[in-house]
């Protein structure tokens, strides 16, 4: 009886010094103080989210936190109101659309100072000053679909959506910038629609598993997979212009932090981020590397 | 490689406690129904309608009340590991032939003298069984967690299948996988090692 005593008591140690451990490994405060980067689960925003934890690390004394590849931009700005974020990378349109749920605005500035008016009121956030690029939501078809039916513009599609399958990820079809507006200001109706999760749309567009998916126009697939972006010529979508949205309590507590983020400030083009995300997603390459290559390269870091 | 050995740690870590606190609850409360089997009927009920509660859906309830990271997962851990550890050792401890608890109360033995001396040692294996599941159980969910931010070996997984990289996937279910088979033999190998001797014979 006391040999399996033993046994028992030890096989007991055993798991709850594992879990002390696990809690001490967590819990290493460093002397500056603490930030929590988050981001939404895909390509570039984690490469985003990547690229501002490297910042902070390399010119502040702030441990970082990295909470990258999260549920979704709701999850994300849930956590960053309720503190368990400090800040992640959001862009302009949606704070307007599935964030406020406003009408549509194509005015930038406009979108950028209403968000920002909002932000700070409501939710005490703040946005930094814009990266550069502006990572729209592009309707897109193959190539070959376009050339076959002549497709320039979204409303090119909607003698042919009864015959086609819509695709995107479960966010597009949940937001007021997205699926609904879309059909209903364009008066698409199309075959069927199918969800997946965001990376796999460019492949099931590949596969004609879908014939139009909403893109992201800085997508590195774009390339990859030889997908046309048609012409929003009826406006629908707002511009998407993004930067890091911060808790301001945060920016009260560690006030190098702004001045910092802001080094940002229109540093990433169109092309650049499409060229980061086409690294990552395309090229294989440790999403860890390319950012810092990139922010060797701007002399930032 | 050296990354893929610190997730693996800390799964194994977020799992154990999720396995631990379910045992905190879960054994105690198995004594405690067996006391009054009346109650064992609803709350068995009860625990058994969690553990029908899809796991993403769990994962994102306790999200919403706890907020995101390793303590949410450890939370719906629990309560996925709840229900084997509860349900072995209300049976175990049930199932302790009668005619031994009489010769015990002929002996004199007290309550508590009882379920220390006689119905435990008997029930351990069975219990320890529970305990065994709930580990597995928990390894396999623990996988998910990576959607609200805890930590663990979901998170190659997850960006491998965004990145379309089997590989990367790979450096993720692999070490999961032999976690699971590994902390199974292992248990296994407890439960057996601490049956009492009088019913070794037997095949439980």
């Amino acid at each position: 009886m006391k040999r399996k005593g033993l046994l028992l008591v030890v096989a007991l140690l055993a798991a709850v010094s594992l879990i002390v451990a696990g809690c001490a490994g967590e819990n290493t405060k460093s002397a500056g103080g603490k930030v929590v980067v988050g981001s939404k689960n895909f390509n570039e925003n984690i490469i985003l989210g990547e690229m501002l934890a490297q910042l902070i690390e390399a010119k502040t004394d702030l441990q970082v936190e990295r909470k990258l590849n999260l549920g979704g931009t709701l999850v994300c700005f849930n956590a960053l109101k309720n503190g368990d974020l400090d800040l992640y990378p959001d862009y302009t349109g949606t704070g307007l659309m599935a964030i406020l749920k406003q009408p549509v605005e194509t005015d930038p500035d406009k979108v950028y100072n209403y968000v920002q008016e909002q932000y700070n009121k409501k939710f005490k956030l703040k946005w930094m000053k814009p990266f550069g690029f502006n990572n729209t939501y592009a309707i897109a078809v193959p190539r070959e679909t376009a050339e076959k039916y002549n497709l320039e513009k979204v409303s090119d599609l909607v003698p042919l959506a009864g015959n086609m399958v819509f695709g995107a990820e479960q966010e597009f079809f949940n937001r007021p910038d997205g699926y609904d507006g879309l059909v209903k200001t364009y008066g698409l109706k199309f075959k069927n629609t199918k969800s997946f999760e965001t990376a796999l749309k460019y492949q099931a567009t590949a596969q004609g598993k879908i014939d139009v998916t909403d893109a992201f126009s800085t997508d590195g697939e774009l390339i990859t997979y030889d997908l046309k972006i048609l012409e929003d010529d009826k406006k629908f979508f707002p511009p998407y212009f993004c930067t890091a949205v911060v808790r301001m309590d945060t920016l009260e507590k560690y006030p190098e932090l702004e001045d910092i983020l802001n080094l940002l400030a229109g540093q990433i083009s169109d092309e650049e981020m499409q060229q980061l995300n086409y690294q990552v997603a395309e090229k294989e390459r440790d999403a860890k590397e390319v950012v810092r290559e990139f922010l060797e390269s701007k002399g930032i870091i | 490689m050296g990354q893929i050995l610190q997730l693996t740690l800390e799964h194994l870590w977020l799992s154990t406690a999720g396995v631990l606190v379910a045992g905190l609850v879960g054994v105690p409360l198995g004594i405690l129904l067996v006391r009054a089997r009346a109650l064992a009927g609803p709350v068995m009920s009860l625990v058994d309608v969690l553990q029908t509660i899809p796991s993403l859906a769990m994962l994102a309830l306790v999200m919403f009340f706890l907020g995101l990271g390793n303590n949410s997962l450890i939370a719906a851990l629990f309560v996925y590991a709840l229900l084997p550890i509860l349900r072995n050792t209300y049976t175990g401890l049930a199932g302790v032939s009668p005619d031994l608890l009489e010769a015990g109360k002929g002996m004199g033995m007290t309550g508590w003298q009882l379920l220390r001396q006689v119905q435990l040692p008997i029930a351990l294996p069975i219990i320890l069984a529970g305990f065994r599941v709930a580990m597995v159980t928990a390894i396999g969910i623990a996988t998910i967690g990576t959607l609200i931010g805890a930590g663990g070996l979901g998170e190659p997984i997850w960006r491998g299948i965004q990145l379309a990289n089997t590989l990367m996937i790979m450096t993720g279910a692999v070490p999961a996988a032999l976690l699971a088979i590994i902390t199974d033999v292992l248990l296994g190998g407890l439960e057996k090692a601490l049956v009492p001797r009088g019913l070794r014979a037997k095949n439980i």
